[in-house]
């Protein structure tokens, strides 16, 4: 009983301890930055520069879709002072309050923004709350030892040969859209039967081959000789391939085009650290930093002007090949007809 | 009347804190399903039936009834492999061993275990691995991501959910009047069936329910080892949420379920002619099986 | 087969048919393979479910180079701990006041107390999100303990409930005859009767805690990633073994802890 109630004692000291913890949480004494990012977006090593230069804490969390990074911040979860929505999203993001604007005058490293870039931010025009971070787009993924005929379009998600072993991403948008595309629709439309000709393709004709919808695991498994063929970013498919193996993998951009994105860097309104928010935009358009950042992820200088001297390693794609893609627009309240399409492909048999 | 204040005195943190963090939050999704959505989520202040017709919507309706059908199938196979276990548990001599092989891995967290099952099934898993190993065949056999995958799984996880409460209903039993019957000319198997079963219902209710409700709102299972066709509810809820931004059918659907599962709890619970108060027999071996000092 | 006759016959046959034996152990057999499978591809060096040879440097990684996953598990902790704190202190108070006084709403708190449990989680989490978002309480770590001690509240009320019921009430009542006031006896007498049930309610909460991804999933927010988050998205990301590392430490971890129990879990059966 004395041992039990010792025991008890030690419990519930420890338990008190804990609890107080969670309490004090709030206050903590260094600076920290709240960054709210896509999985594979941002290299460790540029975090860890900046948290070493600026003397600051940063923490990463991730989201794999423009629609739960969305949602997790709608529903409270805004404490973030960073985030990297598509262009699509920062329209919506404005129309919603949610953002704080941004001085643009005050980044030094703006000026290195390609205008040509700028000039497509029709989602912002001004530039009033984001700065560009990256255009680019989804692409294919093949691995070369299983997969060796193939056409460098769409199409080979129609290969029944390949059934189960490829992949397409769990994101509306980019499927809808390379499936308009692919037919010589706009990725934008809001035209009722291309929206359904688009779904009846995905639905008949691609689906019945396909192992899943996943838009986080696709590149673990493509990675891990799950699929073969996966729809989904280059950044994500190698970081999860093995360097050794990276000779093995094509990837493309289908000849047809598809969505392409064009990701910026927003502050949230309510976020605690303003000034080092925007440091932390100016840093990441230091031309170094842009270089490492592409270098990282095998992207071409989308973005970044003096970045493209200072890249040293290849790119999986060229920024030509984005030629044929269309950047995404929020749709408004037409995005209902992509929603009821892609519930019943979800959904499905 | 003082003792009355007492009591409701020290439940009234247990009230409060409910009230705020469990019924309050219920009251919000049933007003929400009732409002009109917001475009960008979130919901106009304007009423609306819409979040309850949208249900009748044809991909909704085999939602549920592929969440239904996969939920009956999942808790009657686990309940029909659960039984034996309980039944050899408690006539065993070696009763806390045998607890104890079953409550390893129910312990074990549960995304470990899905993530093992992945391990195993995946096209370049385990199970793979071992059948081409053996020659059996050379390409990889689609086991995961299918509905055969889920219901598999769900059995795997909500197995000892069931084989607890049976072990310990099935205990209780007197085991004689298995004699007695077979005395009076039954068969082993007839009773079982007549003397055993009707003695055990109450742990089978027990166990079909901690092993209906979780599965019906099932969410990770069917998300992660699910494939094309395995959509259930709890996913839906969470697309709703989260990618749809439907925030009135995200509540009118969590509203069904909820509706369902509490209807068919207290169901059950009425049916009960039982002296107890308690709505079910819940077992403090099944709830956790936890050192009990005094003993 | 030979029909046995007699019951004297029958005492000295091993106890428990035969073919619920067999499917007991095949069970058993198809609850640990899973965990088998994982214990054995952590010492795999390769990256791949490809055997290449023994090695322990997933589990090197596991130690030395995830800090990520270690602050996630220290997240965990606190939570499992704060959270199981809280429940049991409510919920213990909630049991003394429904066993030992009638009041007018007593049925309908009891009640009240366990529904929560009988709720799927994805309503319990879906219904919390939009809560907090209705009340603007800002995701993270506290938002998280307020799930988790809510969740945890009707397993506590109820363990803690049945130990007082069982308990001999006229220990009270001779304490009352003697003069002690309402707290001595709820110090002196009813916590300490009540210790097992408090003791074993609370172990309930932490690991109901420390197991919890969905409805944690949904509430929380940033700096409040669980364990149980942190390894969704090892599931979901990143090719590396370490996970498999971690389960094996898990399960070692978890047969450790109930190993002990085992004759405890025999103590309930026998009740």
């Amino acid at each position: 009983m004395v041992k039990l109630r010792k025991m008890m004692l030690n419990l519930f000291g420890l338990a008190l301890i804990c609890t107080l913890l969670v309490l004090s949480g709030c206050g903590e004494q260094t600076k920290t930055l709240y960054i709210f990012n896509w999985t594979y977006y941002t290299p460790d090593s540029v975090i860890q520069k900046f948290e070493q230069e600026y003397g600051v804490d940063v923490v990463y969390d991730t989201f794999a879709s423009n629609e739960e990074m969305f949602a997790k911040l709608k529903a409270g979860g805004a404490d973030y002072d960073i985030t990297f929505p598509s262009g699509d999203y920062v329209s919506i993001m404005i129309k919603e309050g949610m953002l704080e604007k941004i001085d643009t005058s005050k980044l030094k490293n703006f000026s290195n923004i390609d205008p040509a870039v700028l000039a497509q931010c029709d989602f912002d025009p001004g530039n009033q709350y984001s700065v560009p971070y990256y255009l680019g787009a989804a692409g294919v993924a093949v691995d070369k030892t299983k997969v060796q005929n193939y056409d460098r379009s769409w199409s080979i998600f129609e290969r029944k040969d390949l059934a189960n072993r490829m992949i397409m991403l769990d994101d509306m948008r980019e499927v809808m859209g390379d499936a308009l595309k692919y037919l010589g629709y706009s990725v934008n439309t809001v035209d009722q039967r291309e929206i359904d000709a688009a779904r009846d393709l995905i639905n008949n004709v691609w689906k019945p081959n396909l192992l899943k919808f996943d838009a986080e695991a696709f590149a673990k498994s493509f990675a891990s000789g799950e699929v073969w063929v996966a729809q989904g970013y280059a950044e994500s498919i190698f970081a999860e391939v093995d360097k050794s193996m990276w000779n093995t993998v094509d990837f493309f951009i289908p000849k047809e085009g598809g969505p392409s994105y064009l990701d910026s860097m927003v502050i949230l309104k309510g976020s605690k650290n303003k000034d080092l928010a925007l440091k932390f935009v100016d840093f990441i358009h230091r031309p170094g930093i842009y270089a490492e950042f592409c270098d990282y992820f095998g992207f071409p200088s989308t973005v970044n002007i003096p970045a493209r001297a200072l890249k040293k390693g290849e790119s999986w794609y060229r920024p030509e090949d984005l030629l044929h893609c269309e950047l995404k627009k929020d749709v408004g309240p037409d995005l209902e007809k992509y929603n009821a399409a892609w519930q019943e492909i979800r959904i499905g048999k | 009347m003082r003792k009355q204040h007492i009591g409701l005195l020290y439940t009234l943190p247990q009230i409060l804190w409910l009230l705020v963090f469990f019924a309050a939050p219920l009251c919000i999704i049933v007003i929400y399903s009732f409002l009109k959505k917001g475009l960008y989520g979130g919901v106009e202040p304007q009423f609306s039936l819409e979040a309850y017709t949208a249900m009748a919507n044809p991909n909704i309706v085999l939602v549920t009834w592929r969440t239904l059908k996969i939920s009956i199938i999942a808790t009657t196979l686990t309940l029909l492999i659960a039984l034996p276990c309980g039944y050899s548990i408690a006539r065993s001599r070696n009763q806390a061993i045998r607890l104890f092989l079953v409550i390893v891995p129910f312990w074990t967290n549960f995304l470990i275990r899905i993530y093992a099952w992945i391990a195993i099934m995946g096209n370049e898993g385990f199970l793979n691995d071992i059948l081409r190993a053996l020659h059996l065949t050379t390409e990889s056999i689609q086991f995961l991501y299918n509905q055969t995958a889920v219901i598999l799984v769900l059995v795997y996880m909500y197995l000892p959910y069931a084989i607890l409460p049976l072990f310990s209903t099935i205990d209780k039993f007197d085991f004689t009047l298995l004699d007695a019957a077979r005395d009076l000319g039954a068969t082993k198997f007839q009773s079982y069936i007549h003397v055993l079963l009707p003695n055990i219902k109450s742990g089978l209710v027990t166990a079909g329910l901690f092993t209906f409700v979780p599965i019906f709102g099932a969410y990770a299972v069917p998300l992660l080892i699910g494939g094309k066709d395995s959509y259930m509810l709890g996913n839906i809820i969470a697309d709703q949420l989260t990618k749809t931004r439907n925030w009135p059918l995200a509540s009118s659907i969590s509203m069904t379920v909820t509706v369902l599962t509490t209807g068919l709890v207290f169901l059950i619970a009425m049916r009960k002619p039982r002296e107890q108060k308690q709505v079910f027999d819940v077992d403090p071996a099944f709830l956790q099986a936890t050192p009990d000092g005094e003993r | 087969m030979l029909r046995k006759g007699g019951v004297a016959a029958r005492k000295f046959m091993p106890p428990g048919s035969s073919l619920s034996n067999v499917i007991y152990w095949v069970v058993i057999g198809f609850l640990f393979l899973p965990l088998f499978v994982l214990v054995l591809y952590s010492f795999n060096a390769g990256r791949q479910t490809t055997w290449q040879g023994f090695s322990l440097v997933w589990y090197e990684k596991l130690v030395m180079n995830s800090p990520e996953l270690w602050r996630a598990f220290s997240n965990s902790i606190v939570i499992a701990f704060g959270s199981a704190l809280m429940s049991t202190a409510i919920g213990t108070l909630a049991a003394v006041g429904t066993t030992r006084y009638s009041f007018k709403l007593k049925n309908l708190v009891s009640t009240m107390s366990f529904v929560p449990m009988i709720l799927p989680e994805i309503v319990v989490g879906v219904s919390l999100l939009i809560f907090f978002a209705g009340v603007g309480l800002k995701l993270g770590l506290l938002t998280v303990w307020i799930a988790h001690t809510t969740f945890n509240l009707p397993f506590v009320y109820l363990l803690v409930s049945a130990r007082l019921e069982e308990s001999d009430p006229s220990i009270v009542e001779a304490a009352q005859d003697l003069g002690a006031n309402e707290v001595q006896i709820l110090f002196r007498i009813i916590l300490p009767m009540a210790m097992p049930g408090i003791l074993s309610a609370f172990l309930t909460a932490v690991t109901l805690s420390l197991e919890d991804f969905v409805i944690t999933f949904f509430v929380t927010g940033p700096g409040g990633t669980t364990l149980p988050l942190y390894i969704y998205s090892m599931i979901r990301f990143g090719v590396s073994p370490v996970i498999n590392a971690l389960s094996a430490v898990m399960v070692a971890g978890t047969v450790l802890l109930v190993y002990p129990m085992r004759n405890f879990l025999k103590v309930f059966a026998s009740r």
